[in-house]
C-alpha cells in the first residue's frame, strides 16, 4: 500500500490537482446558474416575474438535471482527491469523465434551450416520445444522449477507481473493510475512511448507471422506433433505481470530505472502527434496495416489495449517518477548534444530512407518502439535505482547497447568507408540501403565493452566499493550485 | 390531518437535531485537556442511542404498516362499494361518475391513455386525503369514503407536460 501512494503522489501531481479544481469550478459555476434557475422558477410560481410554462419547464428540467450532475461531479471530486492519496488512480480517466460531462451538459443545454425538451430530468418513459407537440424527437434525443454521454464519463470513472482499490486491496469486501466489521480481522489493518466510502459509492453507483444507460438507450430507440414500445413500469422502476442510488451516492462522495477536512481542524483521528465498517457495510446493500420508495403510489407493484421500500428506507441512511453524525459530534466536541469558513461549511453538511433525514424518512413512509407525494414536501426534503448537506460539504472542499491561509474576506458573510437562506427555502418547501401544493407546477394558486414569496426570498439569500463563496474559490484558483495551499 | 402531524414533528426533530449541532459547535473552540474518557463515554451513549433508534424504527414501522391505501391488503368493506373510471390523458381527467354522497365508499380504477400521470384527490378545503399513479397500461385502484360534503378536487401531481398544472377535474360529493 506505502508504494502505491508513493507512486500516485509521484505521477502527476499537479495535473490532478488541477483536474480536481477544474472539477469544482466547473461545479461552482453551474451550481450559481442552477441556482438562478431555481430562484426563477419561485419568483415565478409567487407571481413575481412572469414565466410561459413552456419555460417554466424547461428551466425544471434543466435545474433537476444540471444540480444532479454536479452533485455527482463535485462528489467525485472530492473522492478522487482523498482517495489518490491511498490507491493509485488515472488522472486521464478523470478528466476524461469531465470531458464526457460537458459534451453531455452541451446536448442537454441544447435540448432544453433550443429544442424546448421539457420532460423534467427524469424523463419518465413515455414522456419524451410523447410531448404534445412541445419538443421534437430530436430534442429529446440530444437530452437521452447528453444523460449517456455524463452516465458513460462516471462509469469510466467508477471503473478506473475500482482498479485502482483492487489492486491495493485485492478484493472490493477488503477495501470495505468486511472483515473488520465482522471481526476477523485486526482493526488496525481496515481501510481508511476514505477507501470505505468510495468502494461503497463505487459498488452502488456502477450497478445504477448499468440500470440508467439501460433504460436511456431503450427510450432512445422507442423514440425513433415507436413500435419498440417497453413497459411503462419496468422503465419507472429502472429509473428511479439509477436516480435514487446516484443521487444518494453523490452525499456518500461528499462525506469524505469531512473524514479527511474536520480532524486536520480538531487534531483528532477521525476513529475506525467495527461499528464503522459495519455501517458502510449495511448501507451499500441498503441503498441498493431502499429505491421502491419512490413507487409507493403505484398501486401495481407487489405490495411486498413497497414495504420494503418503506422499512429500508427507514434503515438505510441509518447506520453510516449514525455514525458519521455521531463521529462528527464527538471529533469536534470541546476540540479547541478555531473556526474557519472551510470548517463551518463541513461541519453544517453533517447537520444537513442529519435534518434532511427526518423528512425524508417520513415521506418514505406509505401511509404518509399517500398525501405528500409529489407536493413539495418531496423538493423540500431533498433540498435539506443537498442544499445544507451535500452542497455545504462541497462548498466547505472548495474553501479548503482555495486556501484557508488565504484571506476569507466576505466568505463569513456567505457562509451566513447561505445557510440563512437555505435554512428558509427549504423550510418553505416544507410548510407548502405539508399544506398539499403541488411539486413541478408552473402556475400557483393565489393560496399557496406566500410560500413562493417566503422561499424566493430565502432563495435570493441562498444564491447572494453561495456566489460569495463560489466567486471567492475562482478568484483563489491560480492560488489553489499549489499542493500546501489547503493547509490551514 | 396527517400533514399536520408529519409538520410538527418534522419541525421538533429538525430543530432538536439542529439545536444539538449548534450546541457542540459552539463550544468546539474550548479545548478538553483529556478527551479519552469523553470518547469512551460517548461511544457508550451511542449504542444507547443506536437501540433507542432501532426501538422508534421499529414501532414506527409496526404502527404505519398496519394502514396501508392497498386495495390488494385491505378489507372489503362491509357496506356497497361504488366503482368509478379516472382516466388521464394530456391534459384532462375523465371521472365518471363524479357525482357521490357522505359516507360513500368509492373505488377509482385509474389508468392512463398515454403518459404517467397522478391522481391526487384534494378535499374542499384543498388538502390531499388520498392518491395513486396513473400509468398507461396498469390500472391502479384507490379506495377512498368521502367524510364531508362539498366539492373534491382531481388535480394531477406527476409531471406530464406543458399544461401538467392545469389538469384538474371536480368531484361532488352531496350530503346525505
Amino acid at each position: 500500500m506505502t508504494t502505491a501512494v508513493i507512486e500516485t503522489e509521484r505521477s502527476g501531481r499537479i495535473g490532478a490537482r488541477a483536474a480536481v479544481l477544474a472539477y469544482l469550478a466547473v461545479c461552482g459555476v453551474v451550481l450559481l446558474l442552477m441556482m438562478l434557475l431555481g430562484l426563477a422558477m419561485r419568483l415565478a410560481q409567487a407571481q413575481s416575474i412572469e414565466l410561459s410554462p413552456a419555460l417554466f419547464y424547461v428551466l425544471m428540467t434543466m435545474h433537476g438535471a444540471g444540480m444532479v450532475g454536479i452533485a455527482g461531479l463535485g462528489g467525485a471530486a472530492i473522492m478522487w482527491h482523498f482517495l489518490r492519496r491511498y490507491v493509485p488512480l488515472s488522472t486521464g480517466v478523470l478528466v476524461a469523465n469531465l470531458v464526457f460531462f460537458l459534451i453531455g451538459a452541451v446536448l442537454i443545454l441544447g435540448a432544453g434551450f433550443i429544442g424546448g425538451f421539457a420532460a423534467g430530468w427524469t424523463f419518465l418513459f413515455p414522456l419524451p416520445a410523447l410531448s404534445g407537440f412541445q419538443w421534437s424527437v430530436n430534442a429529446a434525443a440530444a437530452y437521452l444522449l447528453g444523460l449517456v454521454s455524463i452516465g458513460v464519463g462516471f462509469l469510466l470513472l467508477y471503473l478506473d477507481i475500482a482498479r485502482g482499490i483492487l489492486s491495493v486491496y485485492r478484493g472490493l469486501g477488503n477495501a470495505l473493510g468486511v472483515k473488520q466489521a465482522l471481526g476477523l480481522a485486526p482493526l488496525a489493518d481496515g481501510p481508511p475512511p476514505a477507501v470505505a466510502a468510495a468502494t461503497m459509492v463505487t459498488i452502488v453507483n456502477t450497478t445504477g448507471i448499468v440500470f440508467g444507460a439501460a433504460v436511456l438507450i431503450i427510450s432512445l430507440v422507442n423514440l425513433y422506433v415507436p413500435s419498440f414500445a417497453f413497459d411503462p413500469l419496468a422503465a419507472k422502476n429502472m429509473i428511479y433505481f439509477f436516480g435514487h442510488v446516484f443521487i444518494n451516492a453523490t452525499i456518500y462522495m461528499a462525506v469524505i470530505a469531512v473524514y479527511e477536512i474536520l480532524p486536520i481542524y480538531t487534531h483528532r483521528p477521525w476513529r475506525t472502527n467495527r461499528a464503522f465498517y459495519l455501517a458502510w457495510g449495511l448501507s451499500t446493500a441498503m441503498v441498493l434496495i431502499a429505491y421502491p420508495h419512490h413507487l409507493l403510489m403505484d398501486f401495481v407493484m407487489p405490495a411486498w416489495v413497497l414495504i420494503i421500500g418503506q422499512v429500508v428506507s427507514w434503515l438505510s441512511g441509518l447506520p453510516v449517518l449514525f455514525v458519521t453524525a455521531f463521529g462528527t459530534l464527538t471529533n469536534t466536541y470541546r476540540s479547541g477548534l478555531k473556526w474557519d469558513v472551510a470548517a463551518g461549511l463541513v461541519f453544517l453538511g453533517v447537520a444537513g444530512w442529519v435534518v434532511g433525514g427526518v423528512p425524508a424518512v417520513l415521506d418514505a413512509t406509505i401511509a404518509v407518502n399517500g398525501v405528500m407525494h409529489n407536493t413539495l414536501w418531496v423538493p423540500g426534503h431533498f433540498h435539506v439535505y443537498l442544499l445544507l448537506g451535500m452542497m455545504a460539504m462541497m462548498l466547505g472542499f472548495m474553501t479548503y482547497l482555495a486556501g484557508a491561509k488565504s484571506p476569507f474576506g466576505m466568505a463569513p458573510v456567505g457562509f451566513w447568507l447561505y445557510l440563512i437562506g437555505s435554512s428558509v427555502f427549504v423550510l418553505s418547501l416544507l410548510a407548502a408540501g405539508s399544506a398539499s401544493v403541488p411539486r413541478r407546477f408552473a402556475v400557483h394558486l393565489q393560496a399557496w403565493l406566500p410560500y413562493d414569496q417566503v422561499g424566493s426570498l430565502g432563495a435570493c439569500l441562498s444564491l447572494a452566499g453561495a456566489a460569495i463563496l463560489v466567486v471567492r474559490f475562482l478568484a483563489l484558483l491560480p492560488a489553489a493550485a499549489r499542493e500546501d495551499a489547503a493547509k490551514p | 390531518m396527517i400533514q399536520d402531524v408529519v409538520w410538527g414533528s418534522s419541525i421538533v426533530a429538525m430543530g432538536a437535531f439542529a439545536a444539538l449541532f449548534a450546541w457542540v459547535a459552539a463550544g468546539a473552540d474550548l479545548a478538553l485537556p483529556n478527551y479519552g474518557p469523553v470518547i469512551a463515554s460517548a461511544y457508550r451513549l451511542r449504542g444507547w442511542l443506536f437501540a433507542g433508534a432501532v426501538v422508534i424504527l421499529v414501532a414506527a414501522n409496526y404502527r404505519t404498516l398496519g394502514e396501508l391505501p392497498y386495495v390488494s391488503l385491505a378489507p372489503r368493506p362491509a357496506g356497497p362499494v361504488a366503482t368509478a373510471a379516472a382516466i388521464g390523458e394530456q391534459w384532462a381527467w375523465s371521472v365518471s361518475p363524479n357525482a357521490f354522497a357522505v359516507g360513500q365508499t368509492v373505488e377509482f380504477h385509474v389508468t392512463s391513455k398515454d403518459v404517467n400521470h397522478g391522481f391526487a384527490l384534494y378535499d374542499p378545503g384543498m388538502r390531499i386525503v388520498a392518491q395513486t399513479q396513473a400509468m398507461p397500461g396498469y390500472t391502479n385502484i384507490l379506495r377512498y369514503t368521502f367524510p364531508q360534503p362539498g366539492t373534491y378536487h382531481v388535480l394531477c401531481l406527476e409531471f406530464c407536460g406543458l399544461s401538467h398544472h392545469d389538469m384538474k377535474s371536480d368531484i361532488t360529493v352531496a350530503a346525505p
